[in-house]
């Protein structure tokens, strides 16, 4: 065959495992010839012989030999994924799906609004805004985690600190004694920024229950709908839209996602399910 | 393109030669049904045409109930004969997902390509089939190579494809004609069978209003109908539409293509353990919508062509026209 197999995977290396929280590591990974994706796309990782899962780089999509997918342990796949210890070769099929469409973020102030894993692709984006970042009037980061040893990539916010554009809000469900920041669910650091909520951009990732709080704390706020960016967790087989198992009313998540904006999914019944 | 004729017994001489290059697929008549079986030089006599239906929808010839999508495999060229319009019309729907778009599905596509369908007129009709009510003629129109049709001992062949046509001609009868051919019988036929359909199906409610009443069906509906379901899924496989399916891995990064179902458990659940189908309802109404809502609005096409092959699987008793009846008898 001639044509391109979409189904085949391509082999990358795995170089190092890091665990990030006790559930949740990110698995560096480099590649024989270089990758290219979007920032919000996401990728088929398959464990020889065992199964396949997508996920959404957490690394800068500029950087074209090496790709770092953080992943939290949930399920058959991601149990497999934390037993390897670096050394293994991976198969990637993808980049599929949409992404966030960073040039209609241009001029605009941004919210990005994560909790738990779902700080994963929001790296991805935060490091594709901040490659140009005087595009971007404000960058606003709301992080949530369950405590303070639960937050994914911890030394990467000294980083993010020393950003001109970047404001950064933390919040946690439970402090321990070291915590000199938010206490409570990440939709509180909401109510501490000072912004045009009617013209702003606003990224959402985080587990459905943060997912669902968070876009309807972001309308109250007055956000409009086609401005709030929603990454959509389902489950996907393919991730080329034939499969089907992602299917979401008259959208496969994987081919016409996975970012969707509010106003595209809201009258879909099941989207916080 | 002109059509051809040739007395059967010269037809099935001359497929029994073609056994040696091709896999020669055609209908065959078992106790209580019909299906497609590969033909051997003994069985080509025993072909039944122009009835519906076989039990094996169309699509299996091109998307296989498991195939490993990685290894290459190459097979001799398959001819299907005796494909029923209500299937040919389910390809627009499965070249759409499998064909379009960014990614091609090369061995949909090889297996589309490398297969000479030879479709035929239904001159009969079954309890269940209901083609017209959603728009589909009861004989064949596109998406085959040829088109076929027997009366008078004579077996009439209407290229459609350039692929059909070297196919007639490999037939190497002496005795093929080749030429004008009256067709007012057959076309008095199809118009006598086109009648039958509709009067037997004249209380079903067309695409448009089935959908209307599957979108403002309440819950209660199809709590009651998938009382019996057994989310079996049987309804999925011989459906001719239905093209979902699960990658399973093998060694050595090898996906194994299997056929899968929104009416199985666990069909859309995720990782965290939400499942937007987790009811048997849920799935049993995710069925319709998709045929009726989802699919035409995505891409235009109908998903269900009226075949009624899912009314005759289901163990459940479940009937897809009485829902459908149901849900629409207040609009």
């Amino acid at each position: 065959m001639s044509e391109k197999n979409i189904y085949k995977p391509i082999k990358f290396h795995l170089d190092k495992v890091v665990e990030e929280t006790p559930a949740i590591k990110t698995f560096f990974l480099s590649a024989e010839q270089d990758f290219n994706f979007k920032t919000g796309q996401f990728v088929e990782v398959t464990i020889d012989g065992v199964g396949e899962a997508p996920y959404t780089p957490s690394s800068s999509p500029y950087v074209k030999d090496r790709m770092e997918l953080t992943v939290m342990k949930a399920g058959y796949v991601t149990d497999k994924m934390h037993q390897l210890k670096g050394g293994e070769i991976l198969g990637i099929r993808g980049p599929f799906g949409k992404g966030y469409p960073v040039e209609k973020f241009y001029n605009r102030e941004i919210i990005i609004l994560g909790g738990g894993v779902g700080l994963a692709p929001l790296r991805c984006l935060i490091y594709s805004l901040l490659e140009e970042e005087d595009k971007f009037r404000k960058i606003n980061i709301c992080f949530g985690a369950k405590t303070p040893a639960d937050f994914c990539y911890k030394n990467w916010f000294p980083e993010l600190l020393r950003r001109e554009r970047v404001h950064l809000l933390r919040s946690v469900d439970k402090a321990d004694s070291n915590w000199n920041e938010t206490v409570g669910v990440v939709t509180v650091l909401l109510d501490k920024l000072r912004v045009d909520w009617a013209n702003l951009i606003a990224i959402v990732c985080g587990p459905p229950i943060m997912m669902k709080f968070g876009t309807l704390r972001l309308l109250e706020l007055g956000c409009r709908e086609e401005n709030i960016y929603l990454s959509m967790e389902k489950n996907m087989s393919c991730g080329l839209g034939k499969c089907g198992h992602c299917a979401m009313g008259n959208y496969f998540v994987c081919k016409d996602g996975p970012v969707f904006t509010y106003d595209q999914i809201k009258n879909h019944p099941d989207i916080w399910i | 393109m002109k059509p051809y004729s040739i007395y059967i017994d010269k037809w099935s001489q001359g497929l029994a030669k073609l056994l040696q290059k091709y896999d020669i697929y055609a209908p065959i008549k078992h106790e209580n049904y019909l299906d497609y079986e590969l033909l051997t030089p003994g069985s080509v006599s025993a072909v039944v045409y122009n009835q519906p239906k076989p039990s094996t929808p169309l699509k299996a010839f091109f998307f296989p109930v498991k195939e490993n999508v990685v290894r290459e495999t190459s097979k001799r060229t398959k001819v299907v004969i005796g494909a029923p319009s209500c299937d040919l019309q389910a390809l627009k729907l499965l070249d759409r997902i499998f064909l379009e778009g960014e990614y091609l599905d090369t061995y949909y596509q090889k297996a589309r390509e490398e297969t000479i369908v030879i479709g035929t007129d239904c001159l009969d009709i079954q309890e269940h089939c209901h083609c017209t009510t959603y728009g589909i003629e009861p004989y064949p129109t596109e998406n085959c190579d040829i088109s076929l049709a027997i009366w008078d001992q004579k077996v009439m062949l209407q290229p459609l494809t350039a692929k059909g046509e070297q196919f007639i001609n490999e037939l190497d009868a002496h005795d093929l004609f080749h030429g004008e051919i009256d067709f007012t019988d057959l076309l008095q036929k199809r118009e006598s069978v086109r009648q039958r359909l509709k009067i037997h199906n004249q209380n079903l409610p067309d695409n448009e209003k089935t959908r209307e009443g599957v979108i403002k069906a309440e819950d209660a509906i199809w709590k009651k109908y998938a009382a019996t379901c057994v989310s079996c899924g049987a309804c999925a496989a011989i459906c001719p539409t239905c093209h979902c399916f699960l990658l399973i891995d093998r060694q050595g990064f090898e996906k194994i293509k299997n056929w899968d179902t929104c009416q199985y458990p666990a069909f859309e659940k995720v990782a965290a353990g939400e499942d937007p189908l987790k009811k048997l309802y849920n799935r049993l109404a995710n069925r319709y919508f998709c045929k009726f809502v989802y699919k035409p609005d995505m891409f235009g096409e109908i998903a269900c062509t009226g075949c009624g092959r899912c009314i005759e699987a289901c163990i459940g008793k479940i009937n897809k026209n009485e829902i459908i009846t149901e849900i629409c008898q207040h609009l």
